[in-house]
């Protein structure tokens, strides 16, 4: 019986590439764009999607969670929080808040690990 | 013979024409350097940053955590030949759990700065806690709660993932007030 072997012999979440694949993404969308409520449907969802596949590309054994929210900026409160149960030591998130003119915009990835 | 006359040619017709006003050409996509120069035009209004990155990247606890990870997967356990969990989760029970949280903790609360980015945290640890207690075996739990004030603007929230159709859920529970609007997200995952 052979063993298997995985792709990338590290151990535990990269955040760093994570959240610069996420970054990339936000300003491929985004970037340069008024809030338009014609496309922000469009622009979430295109940016939730993207960030998703590119993590998978990773080639890691992960399941991935992508969350985005996209607020128009005005005079507003908005708070969010986030509680988990899983394995410290392999599942991490990493959270990217971004910002320009008319909007913000925050990406939330949670990474579990697939135990091979 | 066509060499030389080629080489005599574009000297003579330089010299004759003034050269022409120099206009700013706009550099191509496919250049390097002008990519992040046009990235940079069309981004000098936004900043981004990055808010929370986990797991702790302090070296002593990281370390113990990778060498404990490490002894485990010499030492093989025994297969369990179970293929599926022995509970699988069930998203209506859950949701009705979360919405009578979100209805207890919220009654006659109205908007609050201060308040509310302890009473999200709170929330979203009690909700955790009784998602634990419904005794999903072998599940992993993400909580997220959203508090956003009514103030006229528009919000889009989008999530997408990736995880095993058969097993993994996920439940989402709103409560809606006069000045704000309450948001929890419950994601269960099989760890298998």
């Amino acid at each position: 019986m052979e063993e298997y072997h995985r792709h990338c012999e590290e151990v535990g979440f990269s955040a760093d590439e994570a959240h610069n694949i996420v970054k990339e993404c936000i300003d491929g969308v985004l970037g340069g764009e008024d809030y338009n409520q014609n496309n922000i449907n469009q622009w979430t969802a295109s940016i939730v999607e993207q960030s998703l596949t590119h993590l998978v590309k990773l080639g890691k054994a992960y399941k991935y969670i992508v969350t985005c929210a996209v607020v128009q900026r005005s005079a507003y409160g908005f708070h969010t929080a986030s509680s988990c149960f899983w394995d410290t030591t392999s599942d991490g998130t990493c959270t990217v808040r971004w910002e320009n003119r008319t909007m913000n915009c925050i990406v939330n990835v949670f990474a579990i690990a697939i135990v091979l | 013979m066509e060499k030389r006359g080629r080489g005599g040619k574009p000297s003579s017709s330089t010299a004759s024409q003034p050269p022409p006003p120099r206009r700013e050409r706009r550099p191509s996509m496919f250049e390097r350097e002008a990519y992040t120069q046009i990235l940079k035009e069309r981004l000098r209004d936004s900043i981004h940053d990055v808010q929370y990155v986990e797991p702790p990247f302090d070296d002593s606890i990281a370390d113990l955590g990778k060498e404990w990870k490490s002894a485990l997967a010499k030492l093989k356990f025994a297969n369990s030949y179970r293929m599926e969990p022995l509970k699988k989760f069930q998203a209506h029970s859950v949701e009705t759990k979360a919405q009578q949280i979100l209805k207890e903790s919220l009654k006659d609360v109205k908007y609050d700065d201060k308040v509310f980015s302890h009473l999200s945290l709170e929330l979203a640890d009690r909700i955790l806690s009784a998602v634990k207690e419904f005794g999903y075996h072998r599940y992993k739990f993400i909580i997220k709660v959203l508090f956003i004030q009514k103030t006229g603007q528009a919000i889009n929230i989008a999530s997408r993932w990736i995880w095993d159709v058969a097993w993994d859920s996920w439940v989402a529970v709103k409560q809606e007030t006069e000045t704000y609007v309450a948001l929890a997200l419950v994601f269960a995952l099989y760890c298998e």
